[in-house]
């Protein structure tokens, strides 16, 4: 539905029920931190984005790019062939992988957080200055509007 | 360890400073922090190199040197920096600061010991860079390159990253030495984990910008502002291939039958394109790009032979890269000052207005088409030496063909320097401020002394 759906609004709808039912399997898995965030990160602020840059940008027939069919074509073929080796890969895999099986809850919240706080303590602290930087360019970039205006 | 600390302290430092409007303090604050920094890192040189908080990061030898490489020519980049950021923006403190944090991550990256590491490592080094590409905010070619630099950075990251969980969901572990044991012990390697390895290996390549993933490198190089482009073609490029180096030959040595002959196609592929690509250039910066792309191919040289010498090949040929880089960059700057454009028509005659800049540029250029008694002929001397020692004939015999084009169009800049006369009388000679003296001095000067005497370099590791 989301991809043969015409209007684009729709489609991100259609996307936020896929969302939704990925976040039920997350639950049914007994990975609670994966389904909060990817309920809360997910259907809730990347849709609301994906909404509002569809209504900002006002896509129609007319702005549609439009796309050779020998392009379509080969996009199809790189695209069916990435699949093909990827899926040849998962194939020959176990389905059931005794490091997971050992430990059914994995998913709790109370455990990542173990490990994030002592395994993964610096690559956490790390992250920060990730952020910062982040940050520091964001007002640099965006300090431009208000200096012109 | 102490220098990823100071590092992130003298980032928020800079901010600090810049808030309150210490403009003259702001060098030399960096600058300072930037020696404690190689304090430490020369202070770890004696230590055992061992894993540090649970394995995340190794300060060995490896990681000592490059890193030290690192701090060293983001200060010779910084010492130039002073004018050349008063000039397009009035935001001094951020650019300090983001160059720093870009730094801190390329650091983590030559130091990284778990995947995790790895990816916040080019993470805060990308990140950073996206900006300082895109600092110059009225500039159109500017604002250009840093949209493509940053969505060809996620994809790059998203195949990183894509790579790294199957390669976990395969080994259960994302510790490199843990890795090891699997692959050295494991008889039974799990085919995700080689499907995981060509994804890493996408994403690697697209970082340090070889063939079939250079696509971004030119445009970005080109409107990226000149010191950028120079930051990221050294700093940024050294750490990327250390970070490849490092798990390609910690790693998945056992594996090479596998991927060697990926990494081949890769190799011979980036010659070409970037050294027919350079050739056909007009604007000096964009030759750079190009030509940075072939090095590159050059540098991945060390890991298809992967072995011994491997680091230290890979060390004299960035620290020879490097210093060229910034002797052209930095002529680049000056001759673009005087004439406004950066074609080779630009330095025309430039060797009767400034002997000795053209000199300098001479010495670059000689240096980065591998002439003797120049650093970069050891660079490549080296690598072509490690191949050799691995029976690659049809690579070294392709190696040279390149090499060979690469001579052409390093000279022209030569060529048109001392050979063609000016085509408006301009007359006066440009000034050079005295910082750029010096670095301009420095890194000519080592670039003779590492080729006269390459052994200083080659010890270290």
């Amino acid at each position: 539905m989301t991809i043969f759906t015409k209007n684009p609004v729709h489609s991100v709808l259609y996307l936020v029920i896929t969302f939704f039912t990925l976040t039920i399997h997350y639950i049914l898995l007994n990975a609670q931190f994966l389904a909060v965030v990817n309920f809360i990160v997910y259907m809730g602020a990347i849709m609301v984005l994906f909404l509002f840059v569809l209504m900002l940008l006002n896509l129609n027939k007319e702005s549609e790019p439009m796309k050779s069919n020998l392009v379509k074509i080969i996009g199809a073929i790189a695209g069916m062939c990435l699949i093909a080796t990827l899926l040849g890969a998962f194939r020959v895999l176990e389905p059931s992988n005794e490091m997971v099986a050992a430990h059914a809850d994995i998913g709790l919240v109370k455990n990542l957080g173990k490990v994030l706080f002592n395994e993964f303590l610096l690559p956490f602290e790390l992250s920060s200055v990730l952020l910062l930087t982040a940050m520091v360019g964001t007002v640099l970039l965006a300090k431009k509007d208000v200096k012109k205006a | 360890m102490g220098a990823i600390i100071t590092l992130g302290i003298l980032g928020i430092l800079i901010l600090y400073v810049g808030l309150y409007k210490a403009k003259n303090a702001l060098l030399p604050v960096t600058l300072l922090g930037l020696v404690v920094t190689l304090g430490f890192l020369v202070s770890d040189w004696q230590k055992e190199a061992l894993p540090l908080y649970n394995g995340m990061v190794i300060f060995d030898h490896l990681a000592l040197t490059f890193s030290i490489l690192c701090v060293l020519v983001t200060g010779l980049i910084l010492l130039l920096s002073k004018e050349y950021f008063n000039r397009i923006s009035s935001n001094v403190a951020e650019y300090y600061s983001l160059i720093i944090f870009s730094l801190l991550g390329a650091i983590l990256v030559n130091a990284y010991h778990n995947f995790a590491m790895l990816f916040i490592g080019i993470e805060i080094m990308s990140v950073a860079l996206y900006i300082l590409v895109g600092i110059r905010k009225n500039d159109l070619a500017s604002n250009e390159a840093s949209l493509k630099y940053f969505l060809m950075g996620a994809f790059s990251t998203g195949f990183l990253l894509f790579g790294i969980a199957l390669m976990y969901g395969a080994s259960g572990t994302f510790d490199l030495a843990a890795l090891q044991t699997y692959v050295a012990t494991g008889t039974d390697i799990s085919p995700i984990f080689y499907a995981g390895i060509l994804l890493v290996l996408c994403g690697l390549c697209f970082k340090v910008g070889v063939a079939p993933f250079h696509f971004w490198t030119p445009d970005v190089y080109d409107g990226a502002p000149i010191l950028i482009t120079a930051y990221m073609s050294t700093v940024v490029k050294i750490a990327s291939f250390i970070g490849f180096l490092r798990l390609f030959s910690e790693v998945l040595v056992p594996l090479d039958s596998f991927w060697t002959p990926v990494l081949l196609t890769v190799i011979i592929i980036t010659l070409f394109v970037g050294n027919i690509s350079a050739l056909m250039q007009s604007s000096f910066k964009r030759m750079m790009a190009y030509s940075s792309v072939s090095h590159a191919g050059y540098m991945l040289f060390a890991i298809v032979a992967i072995g011994a010498t491997s680091a230290s090949s890979i060390l004299t040929y960035a620290t020879a890269y490097a210093l060229a880089s910034i002797v052209a960059f930095t002529a680049l700057i000056l001759v673009k000052r005087k004439t406004g454009s950066d074609l080779f028509e630009s330095f025309n005659g430039l060797a009767k207005r400034n002997p000795w800049l053209a000199a300098v540029v001479t010495v670059a250029m000689l240096s980065l088409a591998g002439i003797p008694l120049t650093a970069g002929f050891i660079g490549k001397f080296m690598m072509f030496n490690n191949v050799m020692g691995n029976y690659h004939v049809v690579l070294l015999v392709l190696a040279a063909i390149n090499a060979a084009i690469g001579v052409y169009y390093y000279l022209r800049v030569v060529v048109s320097m001392y050979f063609k006369t000016e085509n408006e009388n301009a007359g006066s000679d440009l000034p050079i401020p005295t910082n750029y003296k010096i670095v301009l001095t420095l890194a000519a000067l080592l670039t003779i002394i590492i080729g006269v005497y390459p052994d200083c370099l080659i010890g270290l590791l």
